[in-house]
């Protein structure tokens, strides 16, 4: 395996590494300015709820995903805010689905909070459905900005859980 | 918090709780609190009256 290693000008060192493998490949770098994204730099997490959680009616409530299948930047607070605050500034596809253990309920808004704030309102559901969830893009800054998930539903009851019910997940899909 | 502001205004609809008036629980025990009272002639209910 052949290796070039390029040195800063004062600390630190980038190593490019060819495979010992059979073929010529062509890595081609865009004549542009920007950030090479690799997957140490790319946060993604995905969680979801163990335990069923009591929603207030009427009321947008934060959705308590404790239970994580995968956070590569430990990015995800899973145990007292359940808020993801990405290190890396850039453009987030967001996703969030809320499952019901009932469905007596006849209105539902799923929402994603951005810095404490409703962010976009992901889906309103007007029948008896058990699901109310959706998807979005979010730009974070990569410091201070942060992202969570509330629910509003018009009758109080309890989430259902699994990773198949309630969940919430975020991945950087470009980055600043 | 829903229930009592209900009772204090029955005249009150879902959609208000959509629009002028938003209630709130961040999940940190501290629970359903009001985050937004913009309700064009009802006047935002006391903490008293919310007892």
């Amino acid at each position: 395996m052949s290796s070039i290693v390029i040195s800063g000008d004062t600390s630190g060192a980038v190593t490019l590494t060819v495979p010992a493998t059979a073929g010529t490949n062509t890595v081609t770098i865009p004549a542009s300015t920007g950030t090479v994204m690799v997957s140490s730099n790319m946060p993604a997490f995905s969680a979801y709820q163990n335990s069923g959680q009591s929603i207030s009616a009427s009321t947008f409530t934060k959705i308590t995903c404790n239970t994580k299948e995968w956070d590569t930047n430990s990015n995800y607070d899973n145990a007292t805010n359940y808020r993801f605050t990405p290190t890396v500034a850039g453009y987030y596809q967001v996703n969030g689905v809320i499952g019901f253990t009932s469905s007596v309920r006849t209105n539902s808004v799923a929402a994603i909070y951005k810095n404490g704030s409703i962010y976009k309102t992901l889906s309103q559901i007007d029948a008896n459905f058990y699901i109310v969830g959706g998807s979005s893009s979010v730009y974070l800054n990569g410091s201070t900005d942060y992202i969570e998930f509330y629910v509003f539903t018009n009758v109080s009851g309890t989430t259902s859980t699994g990773t198949d019910k309630t969940s919430f997940s975020a991945t950087l899909i470009r980055s600043a | 918090m829903y229930d009592k502001i209900m009772a204090l205004y029955p005249s009150l609809t879902e959609q208000d709780f959509l629009t002028v008036i938003t209630l709130q629980n961040d999940s940190d025990g501290k629970g359903d609190y009001i985050a937004k009272w913009e309700h064009p002639t009802l006047a935002q209910p006391t903490a008293e009256q919310l007892k």
